[in-house]
């Protein structure tokens, strides 16, 4: 069954739709890929996802049922999203990880041993768990990339939504970052990240959705998508089509 | 006892001995064995124990001058403090204080109309013109919210520039005020400096409570803020009404603040700086960071007082003068030692 779907949705901030009558669909166990041009409505796309904003015409599920049902206390336990920007006051790595738990117990309470137990576990996945008592803010990019995905690990939740969460890292970091995510969903999670790096995307992801201008262009797993014909229609970049000798996976290179 | 227990002991043990030493101190000295006894005296049952070894001169000192002085000091440095904290993480900017979005000029104008138009002069800190001060307050914070809003959001960025327009605008008048009044000016200028002075138990009366009440909320809501702190897609994502959570700590942090202001005048430093010193040395986590201001913004502000009022006896230097003259290399030192959190 679809954990989560979206049915003729649009939004828009002022009066121009920035997603305009989108419908998919996200399966468990899934590695999905958002690109597209800047301006395609991909973060608003993620937004819409997590109820942070919520559609002007259409309607978003979560296991068949409407997101409006849903408590923003109960969202937190169902959906994490990992925004692009960070704000950085002195938390160490612990503490910015156990907010991951914060919907988990009381606003007077203090986290469990388990919670902490689900802290501890997300750091070592991520392989920050060296880095428990330095301060967020003092990390390079890559570091607080892993930190910030250690979160919403540890929110437990089975939709982990990103955005951006591979840019400004080097490439053993972006293709680290994938790789974990990767390995999230085969546990079951739907995974969904923005990916500006159509090669990232076509290597890791088993679905990609092609987003132009506000509109759902084309989806499908990337060997079948990313063709030299939508890269130069969706894009404006004109490739040659070529494939990863030992994956089959196409790559896009001018 | 455990850790956290025992460093709370800690720091309540500090407080009270400061509050005692200051309440000994002054033009005329009250030893501290008399100060214990006095107080010792005030308590039930156990109070007609203690035998009368003082002079009645002594204790109308302590009871009806020093001691409301000393406890207003340490609520309104607390309070100050705390709401800090509050607007810190509100805007998500560690360099906003209790008055930038309104709540000094407003209170500065409300206190200036009560001095300049209203109440006679040399009635300067009667009780009636922390009212004044406090509506003052209140109405230009509600202003600068109004401003801040974009499509029925508040914003930081938007809040922050209305404060700073709207305190401009506001400190014109009050400038106008005092040029037009200028008999009335000392008045109006001792106000604008802060000052603990002639203070009593009314003004303790008029801004403990929303203190105290304001403290209480702002822990309430500590592990909204903490989250909070992360952006608003994020913190949305972990559950916390963003917009919600913002509107009420501001509310809470102004109106501890303007309760404060509007009983001592613009007590600047103390609400920017002790959140601040503090988060470098004890992290971003908002309850345990709330807690600590409070006692810490507490006692700065009565050792400020209390060398305020004796350093230069019998002259009495406003303590908002104390507070940036010690607080200002301080926080340079902070800036220069601490390693660079925000960048």
């Amino acid at each position: 069954m679809d954990k989560m779907r979206l049915e003729n949705v649009t939004f828009a901030y002022g009066a121009e739709p920035v997603v305009h009558g989108v419908s998919l669909s996200m399966k468990p166990g899934h590695f999905y890929g958002v690109v597209g041009p800047n301006g395609a409505g991909k973060s608003t796309l993620l937004k819409l996802l997590d109820g942070f904003i919520r559609p002007r015409e259409g309607t978003v599920y979560l296991d068949g049922k409407d997101l409006r049902t849903f408590s923003l206390a109960k969202l937190a336990r169902e959906i994490a999203l990992i925004p692009q920007s960070s704000y950085y006051f002195p938390f160490t790595v612990e503490e910015m990880v156990m907010l991951g738990r914060a919907p988990f117990y009381s606003r007077l309470g203090t986290p469990s041993a388990r919670d902490r137990e689900i802290v501890r576990a997300s750091m070592e996945i991520t392989g920050i768990a060296h880095l428990a008592g330095r301060l967020a803010s003092s990390l390079s990019g890559g570091e607080g990339q892993r930190v910030t995905i250690a979160r919403a690990f540890a929110q437990e939740t089975k939709v982990l939504l990103l955005d951006e969460p591979t840019t400004h890292l080097d490439l053993e970091h972006q293709i680290n970052t994938c790789r974990l995510l990767q390995r999230k969903s085969r546990e079951g999670v739907t995974v969904a990240a923005v990916l500006h790096d159509l090669n990232l995307a076509a290597s890791f992801c088993d679905h990609v959705f092609v987003l132009a201008e506000g509109r759902l262009r084309e989806e499908g797993p990337p060997e079948e998508v990313f063709k030299p014909e939508l890269i130069a229609e969706v894009f404006r970049v004109t490739v040659p089509p070529l494939h990863h000798p030992l994956t089959g996976r196409p790559i896009i290179a001018p | 006892m455990s850790r956290p227990l025992r460093r709370w002991a800690g720091a309540l043990l500090i407080v009270f001995a400061a509050a005692v030493a200051a309440t000994a101190l002054g033009s005329v000295r009250v030893n501290v064995r008399d100060v214990l006894a006095i107080l010792a005296s005030r308590l039930p049952w156990v109070g007609s124990l203690i035998p009368r070894t003082w002079s009645a001169a002594h204790q109308a000192i302590v009871l009806q001058i020093r001691l409301p002085r000393v406890l207003l000091a340490l609520v309104v440095g607390g309070g100050l403090s705390a709401s800090g904290v509050l607007f810190q993480g509100s805007l998500r900017n560690p360099l906003a204080d209790p008055y930038i979005i309104g709540v000094s000029s407003g209170a500065s104008l409300g206190a200036a109309v009560a001095l300049l138009l209203v109440i006679p002069k040399g009635w300067a800190g009667y009780a009636s013109l922390p009212l004044f001060a406090f509506a003052g307050a209140v109405l230009a914070t509600l202003t600068v919210a109004r401003l801040g809003q974009r499509r029925g959001r508040l914003e930081p960025t938007s809040l922050l520039l209305a404060g700073v327009a709207v305190g401009a605008f506001l400190t014109a008048v009050v400038s106008a005020l005092m040029v037009l009044r200028i008999e009335n000016l000392q008045d109006v200028y001792l106000w604008l400096m802060g000052s603990l002075s002639g203070r009593t138990w009314v003004h303790l009366s008029m801004a403990a409570p929303y203190v105290f009440s304001g403290l209480l909320l702002a822990l309430w809501l500590a592990k909204d803020l903490n989250i909070y702190l992360l952006g608003e897609e994020a913190a949305h994502s972990l559950g916390v009404d963003v917009q919600r959570v913002q509107r009420l700590v501001l509310i809470i942090g102004s109106l501890m603040a303007a309760a404060c202001v509007s009983v001592t005048g613009v007590i600047g430093f103390v609400g920017l700086m002790v959140p601040h010193a503090l988060r470098l040395l004890l992290g971003a986590e908002n309850r345990r960071l709330i807690l600590h201001s409070f006692w810490v913004g507490a006692v700065f502000l009565l050792a400020a007082d209390t060398l305020a009022r004796s350093a230069f006896a019998p002259l009495e230097v406003p303590v908002g003068i104390v507070t940036a003259f010690v607080g200002g290399p301080f926080f340079i030192y902070l800036l220069k030692r601490g390693s660079s959190f925000y960048g």
